[in-house]
């Protein structure tokens, strides 16, 4: 194209008009060259114009700055527009500080705080503390009230240390004064919110109008008593808390965060807002948050030292005293337990009278002594007041002991009672076997008499010298009645032995006699051996009378062959039979007891199978 | 829950703060208090599916409290007019005011409610004038405080606008 000569022809119209030659060519030229002239014609125009050149540049700002952001301008771009964005702004504020004041409301708030917050808090701990100790002689005073009043510790603590309680909390539309949302705390009575919110505006109104106050300044609290209603205003909303008792300063700055937060969120509908609250049901979250309370109890969360060591040495005294008394009354049940598993001993009452413990019941007196148990068991003697009642105990040791003391059993004799049985054992005279046939079954608590292991010494002496008695045979010459001098010896010896046996007899209650029986043999005829027979016999009774051997239980008979000792086969037979035997007697008892012999009865009941 | 809010201005003693006692509460009192500053009361209406609760302002009408007024005035979503129709001057004084609150809060819908039809005998308002207002585009409800004529009928009506 360069080198196409039309396109180095100069294209001035003028020229193009006064040139008079070629007027074809010319139309030619004209034909060929006038699009390119025009647009070459606009283009000028446009650079040129400042009005349609803004437009141009208006149209690619965006992307052109967007542009320089993504190649690495930026910082020179932000300096370029840092002079003009800043006498914008100065612009803005000149003209209605409110707008950007509006615009910056959310954000500018929480960082202003927030240093605020920081400057403040350390004076706020060390006031926490001072505070911190002027608590705990009231808590001290709390718990005094409390055992005073009997009420518990917990609820004198929250009357007293109740701070402040946010009760109701409304967010309300400024413009119209109505509630766009309503928060109350649990168990409070409710009010009508758009009523409240109502009100509440037209007194701002009020205030406002009637003070003259700056435009933006609001009545920021209401004392009505014990309560006070903090309001918070926000461009579109403002926030009223009503709450109980004095809520703490930074509480302010709570609510200024709520409502911050809810100017985020809710901005346009609020802006919008045309009476319908459903949009702003999610801003009852940040309401609820602000229903607060605090108690004083802060102070409790600390206990002080001195009050830990009195709590401590309290509880550990407590725990002491309580050990103490736990351990003693253990000691002492335990003791009273002793008392009850004694046989003839009956606890029917035991308390606690002033530290001072008594014991009511009623004792055997063959029972073990309390006083001496209390002592084994390490109780202080003076500490307990005994009161016992008489009574016979049925207890088998206790009857046994009773038995033992009243029958009084000779050494060899031991007295056991089981289940009412009176049971002795070993070897005792018929005198003392007499005895206890006739008291046992009177003492109380005995009720049936075994002797099966009781031996009776008489009796059995009696049945021994019964035997060699009547073993005894006194022999004589044939047809003679004289003793000869062995014979005489052999009755000598034999005497003391009959003595004693009648004596054993009478011992016995037995009517112990004696007979003296003279034999003979069959030689020589019975006119003459009768006589000699009772011959005999008397002269041998005779001999026991003169040595005073026995007194009147004797008979004397003579028998002669009728009741031979042997058959007379022999001489020795005869001899024999030429003699005097014994024969004891015994009449029967009125007990009944056999003749003989005594056995031991086996068991003597008064009422045999009644029990 | 849709709310709004509404405001009953009128002359000294027409008889506003009786008609919202009897129909809010339902309670008239012979012996009314004169109005000083404002009295916030719910109403509570249906219209067609909706409920409406009407937050009613019941504002002291005189121009001294004129500022105060105007404050309370932002935000009014319709406002019922009252006049006492056995006082004349209470029909201008009406008119001064739906002036002003065009003025105020521009074009809301309003209601003109002539007050105590009970005593008909002795209204100074004659049909002339009110087909006047008529002509300018009022809507005019009769009502009465002491028996309760047209006051929910006025309620009603109001809501019903409003939600147009």
């Amino acid at each position: 194209m360069p080198d196409d000569p039309i396109y180095r022809l100069p294209l001035d119209p003028q020229e193009e008009v006064s040139s008079g030659e070629g007027g074809s060519f010319e139309q030619l030229r004209h034909l060929i060259l006038a699009p390119e002239q025009q647009d070459l014609a606009r283009l000028r125009e446009r650079v040129e114009d400042p009005g349609l050149r803004t437009g141009d540049i208006s149209a690619v700002l965006p992307e052109a700055i967007e542009l320089r952001r993504e190649v690495g301008g930026e910082e020179a771009l932000g300096k370029a527009l840092l002079p003009t964005v800043e006498s914008a702004l100065r612009e803005s504020v000149r003209k209605n500080p409110t707008t950007l004041a509006d615009a910056l409301f959310p954000v500018m708030g929480p960082a202003i705080r927030r240093s605020i917050l920081q400057t403040l808090r350390s004076f706020f701990d060390s006031f926490n503390e001072a505070m911190d100790h002027s608590f705990s002689l009231r808590g001290l005073q709390w718990r005094v009230e409390s055992l005073r009043t009997g009420r518990p510790f917990s609820e004198i603590v929250l009357l007293h240390s109740l701070v402040f309680r946010v009760e109701q909390v409304f967010l309300i539309h400024k413009k119209t004064g109505l509630p766009l949302a309503h928060a109350v705390a649990p168990a409070v009575a409710m009010q009508d919110a758009s009523l409240v919110s109502g009100m509440l505006s037209a007194i701002q109104d009020f205030v406002h109008d009637s003070f003259h106050s700056a435009q933006g300044q609001i009545l920021e609290k209401i004392n009505v008593g014990e309560m006070e209603v903090w309001v918070e205003d926000g461009p579109y909303a403002i926030l009223a808390c009503v709450i109980r008792g004095i809520p703490p300063p930074d509480y302010r700055q709570r609510m200024a965060e709520a409502l911050e937060h809810i100017h985020r969120n809710f901005a346009e509908a609020m802006e919008r807002f045309e009476g319908e609250t459903g949009p702003f049901a999610g801003a009852n979250d940040e309401l609820s948050q602000c229903l607060e309370f605090r108690y004083k109890e802060k102070a409790g969360e600390k206990p002080k030292p001195y009050l830990v060591a009195v709590v401590i040495a309290v509880g550990l005294a407590l725990a002491g005293w309580m050990g103490y008394r736990g351990w003693q009354n253990y000691k002492w049940a335990e003791f009273i337990e002793t008392l009850r598993a004694q046989p003839g001993l009956v606890v029917t009452d035991f308390e606690r009278i002033r530290g001072h413990y008594v014991i009511r019941g009623l004792r055997d007196p063959l029972a073990a002594d309390p006083t001496e148990l209390l002592k084994a068991a390490g109780l202080p003697l003076d500490a307990a007041e005994q009161r016992w009642g008489g009574y016979y105990a049925l207890d088998d040791a206790i009857v046994q002991k009773r038995a033992t003391a009243l029958l009084r059993p000779p050494a060899g004799v031991k007295l056991t009672v089981a289940d009412g049985v009176l049971r002795p054992e070993g070897e005792a005279s018929a005198t003392w076997a007499a005895a206890l046939r006739s008291k046992a079954l009177l003492l109380p608590g005995i009720r049936a008499l075994d002797t099966s292991q009781l031996t009776d010494t008489d009796a059995a002496e009696f049945v021994r010298l019964q035997k060699v008695v009547e073993g005894a045979i006194i022999k004589f010459a044939v047809g003679s009645s004289v003793l000869n001098v062995t014979e005489a010896v052999k009755l000598e010896q034999l005497a003391p032995q009959i003595k004693l046996l009648l004596e054993k007899g009478r011992l016995l209650g037995e009517n112990a006699t004696l007979d003296v029986v003279g034999h003979s043999d069959s030689s020589g005829v019975e006119t003459t051996n009768g006589p000699l027979s009772r011959s005999r016999a008397e002269r041998v009774a005779a001999q026991l009378l003169r040595d005073d051997v026995v007194k009147s239980e004797l008979q004397s008979r003579g028998v002669a062959a009728s009741e031979p000792l042997r058959k007379e086969e022999n001489e020795e037979g005869r001899q024999y039979n030429r003699s005097v035997t014994f024969r004891v007697r015994v009449a029967q008892s009125a007990a009944g007891a056999p003749s003989g012999t005594r056995p031991a009865s086996p068991l003597d009941t008064p009422a045999a199978g009644n029990r | 829950m849709l709310l709004k809010k509404v405001c009953m201005i009128g002359s000294f003693a027409v008889g506003k703060t009786s008609l919202v006692r009897k129909s809010v509460q339902g309670i008239f009192s012979e012996t009314y208090k004169t109005t000083v500053g404002v009295k916030v009361d719910n109403k509570v209406v249906r219209v067609g599916e909706k409920e409406v609760t009407l937050v009613l302002w019941d504002l002291y009408g005189e121009d001294k409290f004129q500022t105060l007024l105007r404050a309370h005035l932002s935000g009014t979503f319709g406002y019922l007019l009252v006049a006492d129709g056995t006082r004349l001057a209470t029909l201008h004084e009406a008119e001064a005011l739906e002036a002003k609150m065009r003025q105020e809060i521009g074009n809301k819908p309003f209601l003109f409610l002539l007050n105590k039809c009970d005593l008909r005998l002795e209204w100074e308002i004659d049909d002339a004038q009110q087909a006047d207002l008529a002509a300018r585009g009022w809507e005019i409800l009769h009502t009465s405080a002491k028996t309760g004529e047209g006051v929910e009928a006025a309620f009603q009506r109001l809501a019903e606008q409003m939600l147009v």
